[in-house]
């Protein structure tokens, strides 16, 4: 019998991502491309996801679209919001996780699920950056090096600063002043990753705060985020292997539910 | 007049509001006054032979509005302050502003239009005795105002009869908002709040005679049985319509509110007092679970479980003004009850300036998908 393939796409605000899957569930191929909706970054990562897999868009059978561009994916034969897709996928791969925090480009959302992966309820940040991966990448700007240097700074803080967590543009000026009065960049690092989990905690508390705790999302790829969770929830916290695509795969097991159940 | 007709005139109603007002004052060769937001003593405005309309703002880019209010007022005042501004309302023969919140308090006090503004206060603690007699001279002082400024003198018998008129206006209201709630195929979550926004732009004598005729035929067509989920929609107001648009698209039909804009404003009578001014006044001191009207036992909270109940809704949506304080302070209350009572609840935000509403988009479809 021939194989039966099922796509997951999730076009977030800065990322794309792809997942191909087949019939017994296994994950073909991956891609992420760090552009994501309003850019060619939903194409590339289709292209990339085919690449080398000998397949094309026409053997598969069924594509969910997720993400805040999924409305941008004309052949998708779904759209399924990226907070069910995430609760879908992180089901797929950690059958525990009951308490999703995902931190994205530009959302953050705090998750609870049940143990098949649906979403008893969710909350989502307000319109504002702070607290988002968007908010660290301008904090790396501010600071003069890569985003994902800053994990490393985070490590060596002795003395860390407290950065505002209720909005990027004073955060920003704040972050101004402490480098001109020569605080230690470390120091300043550490208050961003703890600004980013304060703003996630207020999220976090309204859920049922049940275990096992789960970060997914592009800034769970920031240890130094991950600690800060860690130290304010004082808890361990599981993380996604590939945190980012995440909401992908649940798309990809969406496809597959309605491919395989559908016959 | 056919069912079709009376829905398409009332929608159109609801989308060019200054040509209904214009028309039904034109009509009935009455003027019109204005009305910001909640609660005002519609009554006397009518009995002194004019038109209420209600001022609920609008989607508005804000470009003068910020000059006299706080970023952090709510966004349904610093829309109405831009129209004000921008004399959108300066055709009116008076405004009425009640004081219910900070926020409206203030308002009062710094109206930029060129009609004559009537700022008055609701007590808040209605169990004290003199709430009441406070009220009676607070609407006293209204209908003097009116009078001065309209050349009129208003009668105990219009006021009577106007209290007449809007106590079966809100009777018959009631019996719409059940009747549709059988009928979500043909009076749709959009229709529904643009019929009932309609009222708010048309003498209530002619809306009244729409309601009452489409209220008819509705019962004359076989109930629905829409697969739709069911949701009960609670908070100030529910706009813009790209908001509303989303819930039909993700298949949940508005089955029931508790809204000022919309439910609340048809929730109570005015009973049967001595004089008019007493009735009206009983009204305010009568009206319950409602954020702007203190409400030490929190009998909203219980009005909502009753509610949802009621219409076996499938879940609650709290539409929130942004930066409105006294809708605020209920969420965490009501999202505590709601979760001991297992009715799935969303709260989203509510900003008359917003032109998009992906965010709102996304919880939207994230609860539909999994209520
Ligand atoms: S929306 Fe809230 S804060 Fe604004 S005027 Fe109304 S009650 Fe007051």
């Amino acid at each position: 019998m021939k194989d039966r393939y099922y796509l997951g796409v999730d076009v977030g605000s800065a990322s794309s991502k792809a997942v191909i899957i087949n019939q017994k569930k296994e994950i073909i191929k991956t891609s992420v491309i760090q552009m994501g909706t309003g850019t060619s970054g939903p194409k590339s990562v289709i292209d990339n996801v085919f690449a080398d897999t000998g397949l094309t868009l026409g053997d598969i059978k069924l594509t969910v679209g997720t993400g805040y561009g999924r409305n941008s994916l004309k052949f998708a034969d779904k759209q399924i919001s990226e907070i069910s897709c995430h609760a879908k996928g992180i089901n797929y791969e950690l059958k525990n996780a009951r308490t999703v925090l995902d931190i994205g480009g530009q959302d953050v959302k705090a998750i609870s699920i049940n143990e098949s992966g649906m979403v008893l309820n969710f909350y989502m940040n307000d319109k504002c950056a702070a607290g988002t991966g968007r908010f660290l990448e301008v904090m790396a700007r501010i600071l003069g090096v890569k985003i994902d240097e800053l994990e490393k700074l985070d490590e060596s803080s002795k003395n860390p600063v407290t950065v505002s967590s209720t909005c990027t543009v004073f955060a920003e000026s704040e972050v101004i002043s402490l480098l001109s009065q020569e605080t230690k960049i470390e120091d300043i690092t550490r208050g961003i990753h703890n600004s980013i989990v304060t703003r996630a905690l207020a999220l976090l508390y309204k859920t049922n705060m049940e275990e096992d705790f789960t970060l997914t999302g592009g800034v769970a790829q920031n240890k130094g985020v991950i600690r800060a969770l860690e130290r304010a929830l004082n808890k361990k916290i599981y993380v996604a292997k590939k945190p980012q695509l995440i909401g992908a795969i649940g798309a990809a097991i969406f496809a597959y539910e309605a491919g395989e159940e559908r016959g | 007049m056919e069912i079709n007709n009376i829905i398409d005139y009332l929608v159109k109603s609801a989308d060019f509001p200054g040509k209904t007002i214009k028309e039904s004052c034109k009509k009935n060769n009455k003027e019109a006054v204005g009305c910001v937001a909640p609660y005002a003593p519609e009554e006397i405005v009518y009995a002194a032979n004019c038109i209420p309309v209600g001022i609920w703002g609008g989607q508005v880019e804000l470009t003068k509005a910020r000059t006299y209010l706080p970023a952090f007022a709510c966004s349904i005042m610093q829309s109405i302050m831009e129209y004000e501004i921008r004399g959108t309302y300066d055709f009116l023969k008076a405004v009425l502003i009640p004081a219910v919140c900070d926020t409206l308090k203030c308002f009062g006090q710094k109206w930029k239009g060129t009609s004559e503004a009537i700022p008055f206060v609701f007590p808040q603690n209605r169990e004290a005795k003199s709430a009441e007699a406070f009220l009676e001279s607070e609407y006293k002082y209204i209908k003097n105002k009116l009078e001065e400024i309209l050349g009129i003198t208003i009668t105990e018998k219009a006021l009577q009869d106007s209290i007449i008129l809007y106590n079966d206006y809100r009777a018959e209201m009631r019996k719409f908002v059940e009747i549709a709630s059988v009928h979500t195929d043909v009076i749709t979550p959009v229709i529904r709040h643009k019929i009932i926004k309609s009222s708010y732009f048309m003498d209530k004598k002619d809306y009244l005679e729409y309601i009452k005729e489409l209220n008819k035929k509705l019962r004359l067509l076989p109930a629905n049985n829409s697969k739709n989920k069911r949701i009960i929609v609670t908070g100030i107001m529910l706009e813009p319509d790209g908001i509303i648009e989303y819930f039909e698209k993700y298949g949940m039909d508005i089955v029931g509110d508790d809204l000022t804009h919309e439910s609340r404003q048809f929730r109570t009578d005015a009973p049967f007092s001595g004089s008019a001014l007493n009735s009206l006044a009983k009204r305010w001191t009568n009206h319950n679970a409602c954020s702007l009207a203190f409400d030490p036992y929190k009998e909203r909270i219980q009005y909502l479980v009753d509610l949802a109940n009621h219409y076996k809704a499938d879940g609650l949506v709290i539409a929130l003004m942004k930066f409105c304080d006294p809708e605020e302070y209920d969420v965490p209350l009501i999202m505590e009850r709601m979760k001991k009572e297992n009715i799935p609840l969303l709260v989203i935000e509510i900003d008359q300036q917003a032109k998009s509403f992906e965010q709102i988009n996304t919880r939207l479809l994230s609860f539909a998908e999994n209520m």
